[in-house]
């Protein structure tokens, strides 16, 4: 006969090293679980404030964040789990939470309960219970359930699910000292737990549990849990496998023959009719209606085909409005204080003081000068496009614009959320990329990722807008020459949200092919905006990203760009080399060498694409009263650009090819790195990378050759 | 400068190229993949598993079967079946070859590993449905048994396959399988689906085109010389012999094939009691639906439709969620409408 395959089941010490949580500094395990989107990283910072880090869980791509926090002179540790809407281990996230619970054994595990979704997210927590009695519920957006008009009274369900049970609005930090005192009463055993455990299944269901329960307890009679480890036998649960005599298995076995495929759904179906009657038993009072009407109201009129699209396209236009006319000002002004007046003085200074020529060179010329103009070109605009968005978010209408938008998108096999995301995209790509966590399904979430790059963003309007007023506008008359390179701007755009959809669409057929997908969009209700509190957060948060950016990327592009220009190997700079190299390669392109040499060195920043070019085009091709000397990246007003452009060979179809490629080409550096951490993948990262250089070479391969036949060059 | 038409040549030319040689399936990298992958492993693994297949029913199955089925020569067979012999885990019988019990043994392993594969490509991926089969073939012969049991582990130990076919256990259990063939209702008697042959591919993508799948319920109106007049979701479809063989029912009581309820079915303002959810809903689909609180017995109210009309917000457990339109049609609704009390439906099994 065949002996079955008993796998050996780790103590827990070993569990813990598996699972990458080190021991020593802590008294008790503390399990931080529950849905996504219920407040749980908020609930996590208020108990760990500062004393967290963030890593990764052992041999998976799922982030974790782990914490200490003290309370009556215990140490606690508190890990937090990957948000999941439930146990069954389908997901890595999911896998992560249960193996957590199941092997890690926490000393409590905290559920953060959304107070407005209760009978959903009793679905994780009725799982749990299953599993480990040490529980704590969190119930938390009280504030926002009390705006609703819903009202759980939290000591009846504390009753019902036999656990203590805590109400809180983490947003606002209340209830988190009843938290902790909480967390440290059940983890010493002071308080006793009697867990909610679901017995109502279906009628075949029971009559397998009930089987198998009989052959537990004729192994182990007297044994107290055995109806739950029946339930366990039947999920086949390895680690309670290893745990029961050979007999228990066999019959376990037998019984599991007559599970249908429906099982799963029936098992959660017991569970939501347990949560149904919990939430029932535990509910003050019902949604109130007035909220809602409200809410129809505001849905009718922005969904529906009259009404919707324009509202969405007004909403978005002054949105994209406001950034750029609100822009222009700031930057000016941080462009003339930090490169105009501070960089001049920094000069002075120092050659006052002696220093040498190669040293200020390399520190203002490079890197002071770089990192001063992504500041001013970026920060303004990204201050101002940011919040707008954050606050339209906060009310609610974003989901809507997904669920008008999501057909389109469906059928090249994204999300509708990807609209988002590409309007994001439009501010920044990175950010963009950062938004796409929205997107909970793998594979959408995939495609907006890679194809985020085709969103103009901030740092490439001032390359397009002054290429096409220079070389578009100008074949123009007069008189229409700024409306024609706006529409040339503009057609670069929508030129760049279809290579957003045929790249999704390209790629759900051929890369991204087997990806698992699973569409779903939740309309939250709208909530009024807490208009100065955002726009404050936001704004901080947007300015220490845009100076954290310029300071680790682009102040080394700044030293590198300097440096190319002014080391020597024989009688040329290193860039004048690769300039001459890069030359036929360039003009195959419809460009020229001195570009993509640019191009190479701006890969960590797009901003400073046309003020190397200009430093380039002098440097290689003489006219030595213009700019400030090798190395030293300058602008000058778009006459003068033209003129020296011009004089350097540049034609309409150079800016064309220029305008083409800024828009198709590889992802910055910033972009880059946060498509690495977000998806903690080296060949997603590198088809992001290269997916967009390949199409901006062929379709300026082609535009250049067809226009030279076409043209004549 | 370059000719701008020589470079578009060199270009046109280059791009030919390229997709010949990588065109999935058919490109040239795709067929030295294949070629490589037949090494003489795979080969005696495929002879075991079709003489598994074939002789099912205890006779021994004849040479040129074998060759017609894995595509080879009729000496290249001869010499494989050698090779098993050899390898103890085949024996001949009078005009052709059997399993021997080390064989059969073998077989149920590979058979594992297959249909293991194939529930985790129907469950975790988003591979079509018609292609689980040839991912699996091509996909079973690299994972070793220590790969295969992690994966059973993985996937909860599921006890069948998405075409309905019973997974072995690692000690080598497996049940008889349940049903008949369709050929063998009689006319006028109504029957469920319990499983889909899945080969040829073309015939399984068929069947599933004309709306076969499992636990559908059908009725026998008529046969022919051709095949089968069946009742499927209410509407009379003929079904030719070849793809008639592909079905296994199981007896019925349900005669009522008309199409269920869906919520694409519900208009704005209407509501619908959840029945079930269809089997063509599968891995993290079905998983969302359900982690939405779309189970059995639950009130689910249609709201209002997206600006383009697909898809439409339902007001599901309190919260309002937008679900598109094909996903829809998954969620089956109770007939009896949203005030009937949760009685179980016809044959509800386990």
């Amino acid at each position: 006969m065949h002996t079955t395959m008993r796998t050996r089941i780790p103590a827990r010490d070993e569990s813990l090293v598996q699972l990458g949580v080190r021991s020593g500094n802590w008294d008790y395990l503390v399990a931080l679980a529950g849905n996504p989107n219920t407040g749980k990283s908020t609930v996590f910072n208020l108990l760990t404030g500062l004393r967290q880090h963030t890593g990764n869980w052992p041999g998976k791509t799922v982030t974790r964040a782990e914490g200490l926090f003290t309370s009556g002179g215990d140490r606690f540790k508190l890990v937090d789990l990957p948000g999941t809407y439930s146990l069954q281990a389908a997901s890595t996230d999911e896998e992560v939470a249960r193996d957590t619970l199941l092997f890690g054994e926490p000393d409590v595990t905290v559920i953060v309960v959304d107070a407005t979704r209760l009978e959903r997210n009793l679905n994780l927590t009725l799982q749990v219970l299953e599993i480990t009695p040490r529980v704590v519920v969190a119930l938390n957006l009280m504030d926002e359930a009390k705006r609703l008009g819903i009202g759980i009274d939290p000591a009846a369900l504390a009753r019902e699910l036999g656990v203590p049970v805590i109400p809180m609005a983490a947003r606002r930090g209340e209830g988190v000292d009843a938290l902790r005192a909480a967390i440290q009463e059940v983890a010493r055993g002071q308080v006793h737990t009697s867990p909610y455990r679901v017995r109502n299944f279906t009628p075949d269901i029971e009559e397998m549990i009930r089987e198998v329960e009989e052959a537990v307890q004729r192994a182990a009679p007297g044994k107290a849990n055995s109806r739950w480890v029946a339930l366990r036998l039947l999920n086949a649960d390895e680690r309670v496998e290893a745990s029961v005599p050979e007999e228990v298995l066999q019959v376990a076995s037998a019984v599991r023959w007559r599970l249908s495929p429906e099982f799963q759904d029936r098992i959660t179906q017991g569970i939501y009719e347990a949560a149904e009657e919990i939430v029932a038993r535990s509910q003050l009072a019902g949604l109130r209606r007035a909220r809602f009407d409200l809410d129809a109201t505001l849905d009718r009129w922005l969904t529906s085909p009259v009404t919707g699209y324009p509202l969405m396209i007004l909403m978005l236009g002054v949105v994209f409005w406001i950034t750029i006319a609100g822009a222009n000002v700031p930057s000016a002004m941080l462009s003339e204080l930090l490169i105009d007046k501070i960089h001049p003085w920094l000069q002075a200074t120092t050659t006052g003081w002696g220093v040498a020529w190669w040293i200020r060179g390399l520190l203002f010329d490079g890197v002071y000068l770089a990192t001063a103009w992504v500041i001013a070109v970026m920060l303004p605009p990204m201050a101002i496009f940011f919040p707008l968005f954050t606050l339209l978010e906060d009310f609610g209408y974003l989901p809507r614009v997904a669920f008008n938008l999501d057909s389109l998108f469906r059928r090249v096999g994204a999300h509708g959320k990807q609209a988002l995301t590409m309007c994001m995209g439009f501010g920044c790509n990175a950010a963009g990329v950062v938004a796409t966590r929205v997107i909970d399904s793998p594979r959408e979430r995939l495609v907006a990722i890679i194809t985020n790059n085709f969103s103009l963003c901030n740092g490439r309007w001032p390359t397009q807008i002054l290429l096409a007023s220079i070389f578009i506008g100008a074949l123009a008359p007069a008189a229409i020459a700024g409306f024609v390179s706006a529409t040339a701007v503009v057609g670069v755009t929508l030129l760049g949200v279809l290579a957003m959809f045929f790249s999704s669409w390209l790629l759900t057929r051929t890369v991204l092919r087997g990806e698992a997908t699973s569409f779903s969009l939740e309309l939250p209700p709208y909530r009024p905006p807490r208009i100065w509190q955002t726009l404050y957060t936001s704004l901080i948060d947007r300015t220490l990203i845009v100076l954290w950016r310029a300071v680790v990327f682009a102040a080394p592009a700044g030293a590198v760009i300097w440096l190319v220009s002014n080391v020597h190997l024989g009688s040329l700079s290193i860039a004048e080399h690769v300039i001459n190299g890069l030359e036929p390669l360039g003009v195959l392109l419809g460009m020229n060498g001195v570009i993509l040499l640019a191009y190479i060195v701006a890969i960590p920043a797009n901003e400073i694409v046309i003020p190397t070019v200009l430093m380039l085009t002098v440097l290689s091709g003489g006219a030595p009263d213009v700019g400030a000397g090798a190395g030293v990246m300058f602008e000058l007003d778009a006459n003068q650009v033209g003129v020296l452009l011009r004089a350097h060979g540049w034609t309409t179809l150079t800016a064309v090819s220029l305008m083409l490629f800024s828009l198709l080409h590889n992802p910055c550096s910033t972009t880059i790195y946060t498509i690495y951490k977000e998806t903690r993948s080296a060949k997603w990262t590198t088809i992001s990378t290269a997916l967009p250089l390949v199409m901006g070479f062929v379709v300026c391969f082609l535009v250049a050759q067809v226009w030279r036949l076409a043209v004549g060059g | 400068m370059v000719d701008p038409r020589l470079a578009l040549l060199v270009f046109a030319a280059l791009t030919v190229v390229a997709l010949a040689v990588a065109w999935p399936r058919r490109g040239l990298l795709a067929r030295v993949a294949r070629y490589r992958r037949l090494t003489e492993r795979v080969r005696v693994e495929d002879a075991v598993k079709y003489l598994f297949h074939a002789g099912a029913g205890g006779a021994p199955v004849p040479v040129e079967a074998l060759s017609g089925a894995l595509e080879i020569g009729r000496r290249s067979a001869d010499e494989l079946l050698d090779r098993l012999a050899a390898l103890g885990l085949a024996e001949s019988a009078g005009a052709g070859a059997r399993l021997t019990k080390a064989g059969y043994t073998e077989a149920l392993r590979i058979v594992r590993s297959h249909r293991l594969l194939e529930q985790y490509l129907a469950d975790r991926t988003g591979i079509d449905p018609a292609e689980w089969h040839e991912v699996a073939e091509a996909r079973e012969h690299d994972l070793s048994s220590e790969e295969i049991e992690k994966l059973a582990v993985r996937l909860g130990q599921p006890r069948y396959d998405p075409h309905g076919d019973p997974i072995p256990t690692a000690s080598g259990e497996m049940p008889s399988t349940a049903g008949f063939l369709l050929a063998s209702l009689p006319t006028g008697d109504a029957g469920r689906i319990v499983h889909l042959e899945d080969e040829p591919r073309d015939a399984y993508a068929r069947l599933r085109e004309l709306g076969f799948e499992l636990g559908k319920s059908l009725v026998v109106r008529a046969r022919r010389t051709t095949g089968v007049d069946v009742e499927l979701d209410g509407v009379v479809v003929p079904l030719p012999r070849a793809l008639e063989a592909a079905v296994t029912v199981e007896r019925s009581r349900a005669r009522d094939t008309t199409r269920a309820r869906t919520l694409a079915d519900l208009r704005p303002g209407d509501t619908g009691r959840v029945l079930r959810l269809s089997s063509a809903c599968h891995g993290s689909q079905r998983r969302r639906l359900l982690d939405l609180g779309v189970v059995p017995g639950t009130d689910i109210e249609a709201e209002f439709r997206s600006a383009s009309g697909d898809p439409v917000a339902y007001r599901i457990r309190g919260a309002l969620i937008a679900l598109r339109r094909h996903q829809a049609t998954w969620v089956e609704l109770d007939a009896r409408g949203a005030e009937a009390t949760g009685a179980p439906p016809d044959d509800a099994a386990a």
